[in-house]
C-alpha cells in the first residue's frame, strides 16, 4: 500500500499549514479531504483575535489565552511566529498581506452594510484599515446587475454612526458615504453574474482595462471623485491573475480601491487556498480532494494506515502520523448524532461538547457566543489528543484548527490565529517524530514505496 | 406504486436524495471547468441540487402518482460535460454530477434520440462497421468535405477529434495470436488459476482503434506473471449512458455482467486500460442503471484500472521493477474519470520507479471532452476551451510524448497540441523494453 510520512486530514487553513509545515520538515505529505474546505467560504483575511475589549489582536490573545481552557493558553507564543513564516511562505506564491497583530482592529465594510473588525487582510483589502481622516468619503461601487453587492442597501446601513462602533474609536468613520452603480462592459445579456465569472473576466488585462474606466466614469458622474476618499468594491478583482489586477485598479482609479469580501464562493477565500496548494506542491507534497475516510487502522497507541473511500474497494495509506484537521462542526470534523452525542467521525477521539440541550440556544450569533462553538477535542501542547484526565490518547496523532476545543472561533475572531498556530505546532510535533522514530520497512523486496519516493523525486506542476 | 416509490424514482434514488445535503456554498461552481468558459451552463450548482427540489416538487400531489417521468425545469442542464469535478469538491458529499447525468436523461426521456447522441452511443456498432471499412472510413472521417457534411447533416463538429479505426479488431487479433500469427503467446487459451490470471476488459477503444494499449497490456501483466484471460463483452454502456440512452445501456450492462460476473466470483481480477470504462463497471452500473443484484457487485468489486493493479502488485513486492531508463520529461494527465475511481494517480506511482523518466503532473482539471461531449457541434468549441491551459502546458514543455489514462483525452489532446500521448501502460511496456536491451546506447528517450 502507498504510504506517507504523514497524511493531514482536512485542506482548510489548518491542515494546509501543518502539511506545508512537514513538507518543509523534509516529510513527505499526503494532504487528502472529502470535498474543499472552509477557506472557500471565507474572507481570505486572518482572524486572529477580536473578542470584545480588546483593541489589538495581541490584546485578543492575551485576553483569551487567560480563558480557561482556550488553545491560546498553549499556542499564544506561538502565534506571531507562525503567523509571520505562514505571510512569508503565501507571499512566495503572490499573495501579500497587510497589518499586524500589534495594530489596532478597525471596523470594516462588509456586503451586507455592516462591519467587522479586523487588523489583518489582503493587499486588495488593506485599504480599509486605515482611520478615516477628517472630510474623508467612501464610495460603495458595485457591478449594475450583480445579486451578490448592492451598493445602495450597503450604503443606506452604513450611513448609520452605529454601524462602525466597536472598532477601535467609534467615531471613526467616513465623513460621507456614496453609492454608485456601474455598468461593466458586455455584461447585457449574459446569465446571472456571479463572483467567479466577474473575477475571470477580470483576470483579462484588456477587459479590466475597460472596466475600470468605466468605474472611474461612474464615480465622477457621481461627483463622487473629488476629495479625499476610498471605493469599497466587491472582492472580485481576478483569480489567477489578481495582484496585477489590483495594481491596474490602483492606476486607474481616482481613489484607493479595497475589496470588500461576499458571501461564497469567496474569492478571496479562493486565492488564499491556490497560494495554500501552490507551496504545499511546490514543497512535494501531495493533495487529493474528493476521497472520504473510510475508517483508520490503529495499533496500540499509533495509527498505521487510513482507509480512503474509493469507487469499489478502499484505498489504504500507510502513514507514520496523522494530522486531524477536519474541522468543526460546519466542516464535518464533529457530528452530532441523535443520542445527543457529538463524535469524531474519523479517529473517534474524546470530545468535550455541551450537553445537548444547549445545542439550540436561542440566539446563534450571541456576542458571548454559542455553547456548541467550544466543542472540540482536547489537545496536550504537543497537539496531540488527551482525555478527560488528561492522557495522551494517540501518540502519533496531531488535532488543528477548529476541531480544537475550547475556542469561540466565531465571537472571539481567533479561528485562523489558531489554525496558524496549532498547524505550525503540530508540524513541529510530527516532523520531529518522523526524524526520531524509524519508519516501517517496506514490505517485500520494493526499494522505495511509490508515494514517498515520488515526494523525493519532487514532481513538479 | 406508493407516493414513497413515486419520490423515489423521481428524485433518482440516493443520487438525488443527496441534494438534500446541499448547504449552497458554491464550492462546486468554483472547480466547474465548463462554467469557467461558457455562459451557456450556469453551473453545476444551479442545474443540480438547486434545480432538483423542483424535480421533486413536481411529483408530488395534486398531480398524483401517475405523473410521467419528470423532466428538469431548467434545460441548460445539457451543458454539463459529465467530467465529476463537482461531486468530488463538494464538502457535503452531493452527488452533483451524477444527479445532472440523470438529469440530462430525464430531459430526453420520452423522445426519440438525435440521430447524432444515438450514433455516439453506438461506439460497438460504429467501430464493427469502421474496422470492416478501415480504410475507406479513416479517409472520410478525416477528409473535410466529408466532415463537413458530418456536421452539417449529424451535428459532430467537423474538428472534433476522432480516432483512426484499427485495420483489425484486437478480438482478431487476438485470435491470430492464438494461432501464433503474432507470437506473443500471452493470451490463455486453457484458463489458469486467479492467481496467475487475469481478465481483460478491453472496451470499444483497444478493440477497434487501439489495440497496440492491450496488446502493451497484455506484455506487461505477461512480464509481471499474468496471462490474460478475453472473454466475450460488449461496450460497456457508458457513451450511452453520456447520451441519455439508458436503456440501451442497460442492456449492454447485463451482457457483461453476464458474461463476467463467474469470472469474479471464481476469484479473477477484471483489469482494463480504459479508465473510463472501468470505472462504469465499478460505480455507473450501479449509480446510473441502478443494476445493483449480486452479480454486478461482485463484477464491481473485481474491476480494476491498469494502473492501480500494477501499483498493487508492487505493494505486495511482485512487480518486475526492472524497467530500463528512458530519459525523458513526460507531462501527465490525470483524466476527470480516474478522478472518480478515488485511487489517487497510480501512472504517476509507476512512471517514479522508471529511472530516468520525469514525469510531469500537468494539474488540471479536464481536457474537455469528456467522453463524447466535447464531439458535438455546439460544444465542441466549449470542450477546446476548458483543455485550453493544459493544451498550453503540452505545448510549452515541447516534450516528444504525453500521457494520459482516457482514450477519448488522448485524441483530443493529440489534437489539440500535435503530440502523441500515450497509454502509461505503453510508457511501461516501452521501459521494459529498454531494460531488456541496455546495451542499446542512443535509443530515442520515448518513441513519438
Amino acid at each position: 500500500m502507498p504510504r506517507a510520512d504523514v497524511l493531514v486530514v482536512g485542506a482548510g487553513l489548518a491542515g494546509l499549514t501543518a502539511a506545508i509545515g512537514l513538507a518543509d520538515a523534509g516529510a513527505a505529505v499526503e494532504v487528502v479531504a472529502r470535498g474543499h474546505a472552509a477557506t472557500h467560504w471565507t474572507s481570505g483575511g486572518f482572524d486572529i483575535a477580536a473578542p470584545s475589549g480588546s483593541a489589538t489582536s495581541s490584546e485578543g490573545i492575551d485576553h483569551l489565552a487567560r480563558r480557561r481552557g482556550h488553545p491560546y493558553a498553549f499556542l499564544r507564543r506561538q502565534v506571531p511566529g507562525a503567523l509571520d513564516w505562514l505571510r512569508h511562505t503565501l507571499a512566495g506564491e503572490g499573495l501579500d498581506y497587510a497589518g499586524a497583530i500589534d495594530d489596532p482592529l478597525r471596523a470594516v465594510p462588509s456586503a451586507i452594510g455592516g462591519t467587522r473588525r479586523a487588523a489583518i487582510l489582503p493587499t486588495a483589502q488593506a485599504a480599509a484599515l486605515a482611520p478615516w481622516q477628517a472630510g474623508e468619503r467612501l464610495v460603495v461601487c458595485g457591478p449594475a446587475g450583480f445579486k451578490d453587492f448592492w451598493p445602495d442597501a450597503i450604503v443606506a446601513s452604513l450611513r448609520r454612526a452605529a454601524v462602525w462602533a466597536g472598532g477601535d474609536a467609534s467615531d471613526n468613520r467616513p465623513a460621507r458615504i456614496d453609492a454608485v452603480l456601474v455598468e461593466l462592459p458586455g455584461l447585457a445579456g449574459l446569465r446571472n453574474l456571479n463572483a467567479l465569472d466577474l473575477a475571470r473576466l477580470f483576470d483579462d488585462p484588456r477587459w479590466r482595462g475597460d472596466a475600470f474606466e468605466q468605474m472611474a466614469r461612474a464615480i465622477e458622474r457621481a461627483g463622487a471623485h473629488r476629495g479625499a476618499g476610498r471605493i469599497a468594491f466587491p472582492a472580485v478583482l481576478g483569480l489567477q491573475d489578481h495582484a496585477a489586477a489590483f495594481d491596474d485598479a490602483s492606476r486607474v482609479l481616482p481613489q484607493a480601491l479595497f475589496e470588500v469580501p461576499l458571501v461564497s464562493p469567496s474569492i478571496p477565500g479562493l486565492r488564499l487556498y491556490n497560494a495554500l496548494r501552490a507551496a504545499l506542491r511546490r514543497r512535494g507534497g501531495r493533495m487529493v480532494i474528493g476521497e472520504p475516510v473510510a475508517s483508520v487502522a490503529v495499533e496500540g497507541q499509533r495509527v498505521r494506515s487510513v482507509s480512503m473511500t474509493a469507487a469499489v474497494r478502499e484505498r489504504v495509506i500507510r502513514t507514520n502520523g496523522l494530522v486531524l484537521a477536519t474541522g468543526g462542526i460546519a466542516g464535518g470534523g464533529l457530528v452530532g448524532l441523535a443520542d445527543g452525542r457529538l463524535v469524531d467521525p474519523i479517529l473517534d477521539l474524546p470530545v468535550e461538547a455541551p450537553p445537548p440541550e444547549q445545542w439550540l440556544a436561542d440566539d446563534a450569533f450571541d456576542p458571548a457566543g454559542h455553547p456548541l462553538e467550544a466543542a472540540g477535542i482536547r489537545t496536550d501542547g504537543e497537539m496531540r489528543p488527551v482525555d478527560a484526565s488528561g492522557s495522551v490518547v494517540l501518540e502519533n496523532v496531531v488535532v488543528v484548527g477548529s476541531t480544537l476545543a475550547g475556542q469561540h472561533y466565531l465571537s472571539e475572531r481567533c479561528g485562523d490565529g489558531v489554525a496558524i498556530a496549532s498547524g505550525q505546532r503540530a508540524a513541529a510535533t510530527l516532523g520531529a517524530a518522523k526524524s526520531g522514530a524509524a519508519a516501517d520497512p517496506p514490505r517485500g523486496d520494493i526499494a522505495a514505496p511509490p508515494a514517498a519516493r515520488r515526494q523525493r523525486a519532487g514532481v513538479r506542476r | 406504486m406508493t407516493i414513497q416509490d413515486v419520490v423515489r424514482e423521481a428524485s433518482f434514488g440516493e443520487v438525488g436524495l443527496s441534494a438534500d445535503e446541499c448547504l449552497k456554498c458554491n464550492v462546486c461552481n468554483t472547480v466547474c471547468p465548463v462554467m469557467r468558459v461558457t455562459d451557456l451552463f450556469p453551473g453545476p450548482k444551479y442545474v443540480g441540487p438547486q434545480a432538483q427540489r423542483f424535480r421533486l416538487a413536481t411529483t408530488l400531489p395534486p398531480q398524483g402518482p401517475t405523473t410521467p417521468r419528470l423532466t428538469s425545469p431548467d434545460a441548460t442542464v445539457d451543458y454539463c460535460s459529465g467530467c465529476g469535478m463537482c461531486t468530488t469538491a463538494c464538502p457535503a458529499d452531493v452527488k452533483i454530477a451524477e444527479m445532472n447525468n440523470r438529469a440530462r436523461a430525464s430531459l430526453r426521456a420520452g423522445h426519440p434520440p438525435k440521430l447524432r447522441d444515438w450514433l455516439l452511443g453506438q461506439t460497438d456498432l460504429v467501430g464493427r462497421l469502421g474496422v470492416a471499412t478501415a480504410p475507406l472510413a479513416n479517409w472520410s472521417l478525416h477528409n473535410r468535405l466529408f466532415r463537413w457534411v458530418v456536421e452539417l447533416v449529424v451535428g459532430i463538429h467537423r474538428k472534433a477529434p476522432l480516432p483512426f479505426f484499427a485495420r483489425q479488431t484486437l478480438r482478431s487479433a487476438l485470435k491470430a495470436d492464438r494461432r501464433g500469427a503474432i507470437g506473443r503467446g500471452a493470451v490463455a487459451t486453457t484458463e489458469p488459476p486467479p492467481d496467475k490470471a487475469v481478465v481483460l476488459f478491453h472496451g470499444c477503444a483497444a478493440n477497434y482503434y487501439e489495440p497496440h494499449v492491450a496488446m502493451a497490456a497484455i506484455d506487461v501483466l505477461r512480464r509481471n506473471g499474468y496471462e490474460t484471460i478475453v472473454p466475450e463483452q460488449v461496450c460497456c454502456g457508458l457513451p450511452r449512458i453520456s447520451n441519455g440512452l439508458y436503456e440501451s445501456a442497460r442492456g449492454r450492462a447485463r451482457k457483461n455482467v453476464g458474461s463476467l460476473a463467474d469470472y469474479a466470483r471464481r476469484g479473477y481480477r477484471i483489469v482494463g486500460t480504459s479508465t473510463s470504462c472501468t470505472h462504469t463497471l465499478k460505480a455507473e452500473y450501479r449509480e446510473m442503471l441502478d443494476l445493483d443484484d449480486d452479480d454486478a457487485t461482485a463484477v464491481a468489486s473485481a474491476t480494476w484500472d491498469i494502473c492501480e493493479f500494477l501499483v498493487d502488485l508492487h505493494e505486495d513486492g511482485r512487480l518486475d521493477t526492472r524497467f530500463g531508463r528512458l530519459d525523458a520529461t513526460l507531462p501527465y494527465h490525470a483524466p476527470c474519470q480516474l478522478r472518480g475511481h478515488g485511487i489517487g494517480l497510480p501512472a504517476l506511482d509507476l512512471f517514479a520507479l522508471v529511472p530516468g523518466l520525469d514525469a510531469v503532473d500537468l494539474d488540471h482539471d479536464c481536457c474537455g471532452v469528456a467522453g463524447t461531449y466535447g464531439l458535438k457541434k455546439e460544444k465542441y468549441d466549449i470542450a477546446m476551451a476548458v483543455g485550453e491551459p493544459l493544451f498550453r502546458k503540452i505545448r510549452e514543455s515541447a516534450a516528444p510524448v504525453a500521457a494520459c489514462d482516457s482514450e477519448t483525452c488522448r485524441w483530443q489532446i493529440a489534437q489539440a497540441t500535435a503530440t502523441p500521448v500515450k497509454h502509461p501502460i505503453e510508457i511501461l511496456a516501452e521501459a521494459y523494453a529498454a531494460g531488456d536491451r541496455p546495451e542499446v546506447q542512443d535509443q530515442p528517450a520515448l518513441r513519438r
